[in-house]
């Protein structure tokens, strides 16, 4: 955690980020004193944007993602997601700020001895939902990515394309504000990917902002969304300028 | 967090290493029946050892035909003897039927009365400690007077014995006690390894570190219960087998304690000490946050 972080994790008045729904500012990252996965990183997404977020691997993509899911801790900089400064939100706040986000990964991370319909309403019932509400959230969220005729299936009888999809139902089923995504298209081909991508564009379009992690440079040029390349751990050059007038843009918390 | 989550969850873990659980079960099983065997058959000498801590002092017992009556009357002529009672074969009987009324069937079938007829004999409390040794040596000697015998040497040393069970018991309760805290906390581990997957995702979707939990706790908490309980069948089982068993062949020592089962708080609390060891297992295992 940042020595010098302040004690909240809610930004003060007059400095919520400028309503910013990510707001990263001068970010570093360190695993021991020789690898530096991030630094000085800073830029900003406004609410119901679509950004992509790009650049060779290892260049530290999914390192920015965990530490916007609050996974890791940054070594120093600071993280305001949805106006909270999550590098210093306590421990005990950190699954309730996460019900605020939804998650979804190259490995689609589904409870095989579950069905997709369970799956669902598996993680609406740890949250402590009434059944009633477990099962209309989970049969709405199957419905918006067109997987509800295959919610009584098992993850293992699903296609790649299918069981990303049921990922991507479980990650919006908490109607979240953010929805974060590393490598959705890793494991499938170009025609599954457009159809994941245009599930996420209908995400987006009813209202969540969508923040993207992919090297699928194609499919980038295709969405023609905005993009953030980091390169060894660093903003590129070109996005530097632009990032770091859009963060004076905002009064930001000392670092 | 709701029940059904919570129990379904308990529940699942349970079905996901079906063996482990058994065999943490049967360890837990195990790791209070032999106490419990211990506090059986220490309950029962008990009852044997608290007859013996009447205040009799020395016992003789007496040829079938002999005067009992002049041999009292001899015996009460010492100054030191405060008390002296006679037992006659009949009585003697009875009073094995009232102390131990679970062999009254196998007693029925007694043709004629198995004790002979005795004197007790209690002291005063100034006598010296050598003096019921002193009087039953003397007696030994009397005509009618069979043998005789210092009761406080046996008496003090069946109380030991017993103490000494109790607490050999205790010891072995212990270590077995640690040994099924450790086995569940292993079965535990073993879920948390199997459910890791689970347990990802969950924490991704916001679940609090006791919603993860909980589960594991319940779980370990039935199995702790079910093998506290089931140690208690078996110690039940045990205790029926050698019921029978001393019904349809007497043994001269077993016969006469071997004749309670536990007293429904211990009976109790095994099952209670077993869920107990099963959450401290789990607490022991889940002390550090669950790797994902």
């Amino acid at each position: 955690m940042p020595s010098n972080a302040p004690s909240t994790d809610r930004a003060p008045s007059g400095h919520d980020a400028g309503g910013a729904m990510i707001q990263v500012f001068r970010l570093c990252k360190d695993y021991g004193a020789f690898r530096h996965a991030l630094s000085e990183v800073s830029f900003r997404v406004e609410p119901g944007e679509f950004v992509f977020l790009t650049g060779p691997s290892g260049a530290g993509k999914s390192t920015l993602l965990k530490l916007l899911f609050r996974e890791e801790l940054p070594t120093s900089g600071q993280i305001l997601v949805n106006g909270r400064n999550i590098a210093v939100l306590p421990e005990s706040q950190v699954p309730y700020f996460r019900r605020t986000l939804g998650v979804v990964f190259q490995d689609f991370k589904l409870i095989a001895r579950k069905t997709i319909f369970e799956n669902l309403s598996f993680v609406q019932s740890v949250l402590g939902l009434s059944r009633a509400e477990q099962k209309r959230r989970a049969y709405q969220a199957l419905k918006r990515v067109g997987l509800h005729h295959r919610m009584n299936s098992h993850p293992g009888e699903l296609s790649g394309g299918e069981q990303q999809r049921a990922a991507i139902a479980l990650a919006i089923v908490n109607e979240p504000v953010l929805l974060l995504a590393d490598e959705p298209t890793g494991n499938l081909d170009p025609v599954l990917s457009e159809e994941i991508m245009k599930l996420f564009l209908e995400i987006n379009i009813r209202g969540t902002t969508v923040f993207v992690a992919t090297h699928d440079v194609e499919l980038i040029r295709r969405m023609g969304k905005r993009v953030v390349t980091i390169e060894k751990g660093k903003l590129r050059d070109r996005d530097l300028a632009r990032e770091a007038s859009l963060a004076r843009e905002a009064p930001f918390l000392p670092g | 967090m709701n029940s059904r989550y919570l129990f379904g969850e308990a529940w699942a873990i349970a079905r996901s290493a079906p063996r482990h659980t058994a065999m943490a079960v049967l360890l837990i099983a195990l790791a209070f029946y032999v106490p419990g065997l211990f506090a059986l058959v220490s309950r029962n000498l008990a009852r044997l050892a608290s007859a013996a801590a009447d205040p009799t002092a020395a016992i003789l017992t007496l040829d079938p035909a002999a005067d009992a009556r002049a041999i009292a009357a001899r015996v009460a002529g010492d100054a030191r003897v405060a008390r002296v009672t006679i037992v006659g074969s009949a009585a003697a009987f009875e009073r094995f039927r009232k102390a131990y009324p679970d062999l009254g069937a196998a007693l029925e079938d007694l043709e004629e009365a198995p004790f002979p007829p005795t004197i007790e004999v209690a002291l005063k409390r100034s006598a010296p400690p050598s003096a019921a040794r002193e009087l039953a040596r003397a007696a030994r000697s009397w005509p009618g007077v069979d043998s005789a015998e210092s009761e406080e040497e046996f008496a003090r040393k069946f109380r030991d014995g017993v103490r000494i069970l109790r607490g050999a018991g205790l010891f072995l309760g212990s270590l077995l006690a640690i040994a099924a805290i450790l086995s569940v906390a292993s079965a535990v581990r073993l879920a948390l390894d199997l459910h890791r997957d689970e347990i990802d995702i969950m924490r991704r979707m916001g679940a609090t570190e006791a919603a993860i939990r909980a589960p594991f706790w319940l779980h370990a908490f039935f199995e702790g219960l079910a093998g506290g309980a089931l140690s208690v069948a078996l110690l039940y089982a045990t205790y029926r087998g050698a019921v029978s068993l001393l019904a349809r062949e007497p043994h001269p020592v077993l016969s006469i304690f071997w004749v309670g089962f536990l007293d429904l708080p211990t009976a109790l609390a095994l099952p209670a000490v077993g869920a107990a060891a099963g959450l401290v297992g789990s607490l022991l295992s889940l002390s550090k946050r669950p790797k994902a």
